[in-house]
């Protein structure tokens, strides 16, 4: 599937090479509001490619950074969130991740712990936030504290994708980290991690053909 | 707007939509039942609901009930026709705090997410609305926020 993903326009990844390109990456349970957040943010703005086969959807956005224009794309889930994992390519060369969770509902808070897990299992060092979304169901949360984002060194807010409370503020925020993430040549580790996980795709594909070349003359034996 | 929707139904035989609203002009309550065509079990709720919701004798009566409300109601019927009772229906629509929505399909997610768009919609605020703010900051930091009973019984990773 990998290269296939390659092959389609939208999903070239190369463009997130380009200064003037940053990818950010949503995750999160299912029905925690994440494309509403995004529409939120985006207002009118937005108009969302929906890539069904591959389970996502992607916003486009541009924004202002300091004196520079940036173009963002925001990768949303469509559904894929159900496998309990995401696609490898799904965190490949993302800058930034928007992890959300929904105050409502304690097993999409726990559930973080499995998201924060595999993201960095990909991507070791990209900035990362905690989303407590739905607020406006009950104000009162905003007065407890929930330790996972502290415990990780991980900013955290409580927003409404509803009433709009936060919203903005945390995307500019994230925006901004991304392109401060992208812009720093001293993370030479995640550019080493970068090359090292490629190597491993590209042997985990050779593998993977050996074993079909197998499996195939398998076949042919079985049919003699 | 000339009329004020009270309660909205539906009612299996003849398959309808029942409306109680209120004629504004004249104050007076009245029962519209908007009879539900082409409509089979194997039918798109989502569309039906749509197609009704712009319908052009009836989409004065439904401004103010929900697209979310509609499809609801289709969902009810399309469930009856499919043999289900409507305790099975109601049931489907009831969100469960503790369950793990990652384990539905696409059908039984639906019902959940209709459920809490319908409070999603309530607290709205529309961009037209004229106390819109966009860029709308509230800060919740507190010295003494009281620790979040959802840490507690964590494993060591979490």
């Amino acid at each position: 599937m990998a290269g296939d993903v390659g092959s389609i326009p939208e999903l070239d990844q190369q463009k997130y090479d380009s200064d003037q390109q940053v990818k950010i990456i949503c995750l999160g349970d299912s029905a925690v509001g994440k494309s509403k957040l995004i529409e939120r943010f985006l207002l009118d703005e937005y108009r969302p490619q929906q890539l069904s086969t591959y389970a996502l959807t992607l916003y486009k956005h541009v924004a202002d950074v300091g004196n520079k224009t940036v173009a963002v794309d925001f990768w949303d889930t469509a559904g894929q969130e159900r496998f309990q994992s995401m696609h490898p390519s799904y965190y490949h060369k993302a800058h930034a991740c928007i992890m959300v969770f929904d105050v409502q509902r304690k097993i999409t808070y726990k559930n973080l712990a499995n998201w924060y897990k595999e993201l960095r299992e990909y991507r070791p060092e990209i900035p990362c936030c905690v989303v407590a979304n739905k607020i406006d169901a009950d104000l009162k949360v905003t007065q407890r504290s929930f330790n996972f984002g502290k415990k990780q060194g991980l900013p955290f807010y409580f927003v409404s994708a509803a009433d709009g409370t936060n919203v903005v503020k945390m995307f500019r925020d994230m925006i901004k980290r991304a392109v401060d993430y992208k812009q720093n040549p001293s993370d030479f580790m995640d550019e080493v991690l970068q090359e090292l996980e490629s190597f491993q795709l590209e042997k985990m594909e050779e593998n993977a053909e050996a074993e079909d070349e197998e499996q195939k003359s398998d076949q042919i034996l079985s049919l003699q | 707007m000339r009329f004020q929707a009270k309660r909205c139904g539906v009612q299996f035989s003849p398959p309808s939509i029942i409306l109680i609203y209120q004629q504004l002009d004249t104050n007076k309550v009245r029962k519209r039942i908007i009879p539900v065509r082409n409509f089979s079990k194997y039918s798109d709720y989502n569309m039906a609901a749509e197609r009704l919701k712009n319908h052009p004798r009836h989409k004065d009566y439904l401004e103010n009930v929900s697209q979310g409300q509609l499809e609801k109601l289709h969902i009810i019927l399309r469930d009856h026709l499919q043999g289900f009772s409507l305790e099975h229906s109601l049931a489907s629509f009831h969100l469960d705090t503790d369950e793990d929505l990652n384990k539905l399909g696409d059908d039984e997610l639906a019902r959940k997410k209709g459920q809490m768009d319908e409070l999603f919609e309530k607290n709205r605020k529309h961009k037209d609305d004229p106390d819109f703010v966009y860029d709308l900051e509230v800060d919740f930091s507190k010295p003494t926020a009281e620790r979040c009973s959802w840490d507690e019984e964590s494993e060591d990773d979490f």
